[in-house]
């Protein structure tokens, strides 16, 4: 057999080979080492990531209006998956590999990573925003961590009960505005057919919709109290709520928890759609599934007895890396993020209400909640996801899926026994930090 | 996993062609030196890719799991991680959770495929019977979750088709109370990973002599003593494949548990795999997540290592 390692010609196939390879090897090493985010994004723009992939022409509406103003439009990009989409976050606005500007969440969420001393002080913007008028200054603090704030509201969606006209309609229903009325409404419904309330949530982030309602609706000095560790998940308020949502179950007023928020459109179509507490931004799909004010309306979930009436409030934060390549320019964006003209073009694509309050979607779906708002001015509670330390709020809300799954009096106790305990370790973890 | 090769008995080998020495074949003490630098310029590229790969993020996972770790600040903890690990309930829920798995895709899976190709091979019409039971192993995981959710849920597709034949009883809530959900979480990767197993069991028929079979028959054997003493002796190293595979797949169960339920409700069906997700992905707990990490791995090593040490020592 011949040695292949002493002949032939001096240029082998294998040489080429290897050196083809090896150069094909090299230049995708040298592509991995400088990913597209550690350039700086094209002039004129500055780059933004989300988690949100159908937010894409929002984002397009308000750059035609900040182009005008700054001269920078916004380039989105976005990660469908959260978990990946925080994971991804997490590292790369530690780096130059982060853009310009990121959607986070605010409250726990975004002082866990302000912490981290990743982002930008925005406190001179909240000051001009507010003295410009364009901004509720409440919401200034679910956006800051000792004394400075990490970002503005990107959003602001409220938490209403959507519900459906015609069946409100056909059997002489009222917009309740009391808590008893709601339940009678509730009571129609079911009596004619309807399952009254569409409540998703057994494995979930939605079990916690019904749980933060019946307290802001209960007592909302106590649901501020006990998201931020100055009170029991045992105390009375927690324990009435439990016993109500328990109640509101054995009186089949629920849904199975299993069901999701995009049954919606179809039980409207056939006919069985009643009532669903969810977020206004879930407006933006309904639109889009052809449903219109005419088929769906919104109300405030009332206050129970003499408590103060409440909404629960959701909102976004718009922030900017400190690594940030553009950062003056988007410092500008997050400036310029809340003037009114800005937000009616990207609340005009949301469909939903603006942290401007003189700004308003076109439509109508959305209008009569947010005019509702302005005139009663209800206490805004900021959502139970962002209102206490993440791992205490994920861990709690799996405890309220797994009540919904089995809604008895005695398991709501034990509910918040469980909360309660959890409350005391992760608060400690948080405060030891 | 690696998996060998059973050592072949020395009397399947033809005795004519054995050579008279033992020893291995007579390779030159040392072969030259170039010859050994291309053997490792050769392997370089597999060495190198599994050491950054595989070795390198594992020892990198050992030594995060003694660490609090939150992403940005790290801080050693010693065994800490471990010891919270142990002491959560959930994490008990979720090891007795995957132990239920493994049980399950062996009794399932592994026995359902073992029968159809054993019950189908020399069937007339046996190609047709496992084209239906093999194809849904070409549809991928996630998209087997969606449709078993819609079968799944409540009101869904399987209640709807119990209150259909009147048996309204048996209607429940399949994937929101434990055990259930974790049962009907196998049934459902039971329907398509069954596929998979009657393939490497049919491999495995056909490679049995057929002249064995015969023989056993003409001694007067047939149906269940053909098969047990027969059939199923033969088909060892296959067995050894198959039961190997299933339980290593079935401790790192993931996909379907995260879009049938979650985990959930609460952390009623989660498996080990995902607390790991959990613990790291959710809760961004990255030093607690390589704890629980670290133990995965080890009970997959320990499982397979045991269980392939066993069967596949040389035959007697």
């Amino acid at each position: 057999m011949p040695n292949p390692f002493t002949r032939g010609p001096a240029v082998t196939r294998r040489t080429a080979l290897a050196l083809g390879g090896g150069g094909l090897l090299a230049m995708t090493l040298a592509a991995c080492a400088r990913g597209s985010d550690t350039q700086p994004s094209a002039p004129g723009t500055v780059t933004l990531n989300s988690d949100n992939p159908t937010w894409g022409p929002g984002y397009a509406a308000a750059s035609a209006v900040l182009a005008k103003r700054i001269g920078y439009r916004i380039t989105s990009r976005s990660i469908a998956s959260v978990n990946n989409y925080t994971q991804v976050i997490r590292m790369t606005a530690q780096t130059d590999s982060t853009t310009d500007l990121i959607k986070w969440t605010n409250g726990y969420r975004l002082q866990d990573i302000a912490r981290a001393d990743i982002l930008t002080d925005l406190n001179p913007v909240w000051d001009a925003a507010v003295e410009r008028g364009w901004v509720d200054p409440a919401q200034r603090e679910s956006f800051s961590y000792r004394g400075k704030a990490y970002g503005v509201p990107l959003y602001k969606s409220y938490y209403a009960v959507f519900y459906s006209k015609k069946a409100f309609a056909e059997h002489g229903i009222e917009v309740p505005t009391t808590f008893d009325e709601m339940l009678d409404a509730a009571q129609r419904l079911k009596d004619a057919g309807i399952t009254p309330f569409l409540s998703p949530g057994a494995t979930t982030w939605e079990a916690e919709i019904w749980f933060m309602q019946l307290l802001a609706s209960i007592d909302p000095d106590y649901y501020k109290a006990v998201t931020t560790d100055k009170a029991s998940y045992t105390e009375a308020p927690a324990q009435q709520a439990m016993d109500l949502w328990s109640s509101m179950y054995a009186d089949g007023f629920f849904s199975a928890p299993d069901v999701t928020s995009n049954d919606l459109p179809g039980l409207v179509k056939q006919g069985k759609f009643g009532m669903m507490l969810y977020g206004t931004w879930f407006a933006n799909t309904l639109l889009a599934a052809g449903l219109s004010d005419a088929d769906i309306g919104f109300f405030r979930v009332p206050p129970r007895g003499s408590a103060a009436p409440a909404i629960v409030v959701e909102s976004g934060s718009l922030s900017v890396p400190v690594k940030a390549h553009r950062h003056r320019a988007a410092v500008e964006v997050a400036e310029n993020w809340l003037a009114t003209d800005v937000q009616t073009a990207w609340v005009g694509f949301l469909g939903d209400t603006s942290p401007n309050p003189h700004a308003l979607p076109k439509s109508n779906l959305v209008k009569v909640l947010a005019k509702d708002i302005a005139d009663t001015r209800p206490v805004e509670l900021t959502r139970y996801w962002e209102a206490s330390p993440t791992p205490l709020i994920e861990g709690n809300v799996q405890d309220l899926g797994s009540f919904m799954v089995n809604p008895s009096k005695s398991n709501g106790a034990a509910t918040l026994r469980s909360m309660q305990n959890r409350a005391v370790t992760e608060w400690k973890t948080w405060n030891d930090a | 996993m690696t998996l060998t090769q059973p050592p072949v008995p020395d009397t399947v080998l033809d005795q004519e062609a054995r050579p008279t020495d033992r020893r291995r074949p007579a390779f030159p003490k040392r072969s030259p030196l170039r010859a050994r630098l291309t053997g490792g310029a050769f392997l370089a590229p597999s060495v190198v890719l599994v050491v950054a790969l595989l070795v390198v993020p594992f020892l990198f996972t050992i030594y995060r799991s003694f660490f609090n770790d939150n992403g940005f600040t790290r801080s050693w903890v010693g065994i800490e991680n471990y010891r919270a690990m142990f002491a959560d309930p959930a994490f008990g829920q979720s090891v007795l959770n995957t132990f239920l798995w493994v049980v399950g895709t062996l009794l399932l899976p592994v026995g359902i495929g073992l029968a159809i190709a054993v019950g189908t091979w020399k069937l007339g019409l046996g190609g047709l019977a496992r084209f239906a039971i093999v194809l849904p192993y070409a549809i991928s995981g996630s998209a087997t979750a969606v449709v078993w959710t819609f079968m799944l849920s409540t009101d869904g597709g399987l209640d709807t088709l119990l209150r259909m034949v009147g048996l309204d009883g048996l209607v429940s809530q399949w994937l929101l109370q434990w055990p259930l959900n974790t049962v009907m979480m196998i049934v459902a990767t039971t329907w398509q990973a069954t596929g998979a197993c009657v393939i490497l069991f049919l491999v495995g028929l056909q490679s049995i002599p057929p002249n064995t079979l015969e023989a056993a028959q003409i001694d007067g054997a047939s149906g269940w003593r053909l098969f047990w003493a027969v059939t199923f002796p033969q088909l060892r190293p296959m067995t050894v494949v198959v039961v190997g595979i299933s339980i290593v797949g079935s401790l790192k169960v993931f996909d379907q548990v995260l879009l049938l339920t979650n985990g959930g409700p609460g952390t009623a069906s989660e498996t080990l795999a995902l607390t790991m997700y959990r613990e790291t992905f959710t809760l961004s707990r990255y030093g607690s997540g390589a704890a629980v990490a670290v133990f995965l791995t080890l009970v997959v090593v320990v499982a397979s290592w045991a269980y392939l040490r066993r069967q596949l020592r040389p035959t007697d």
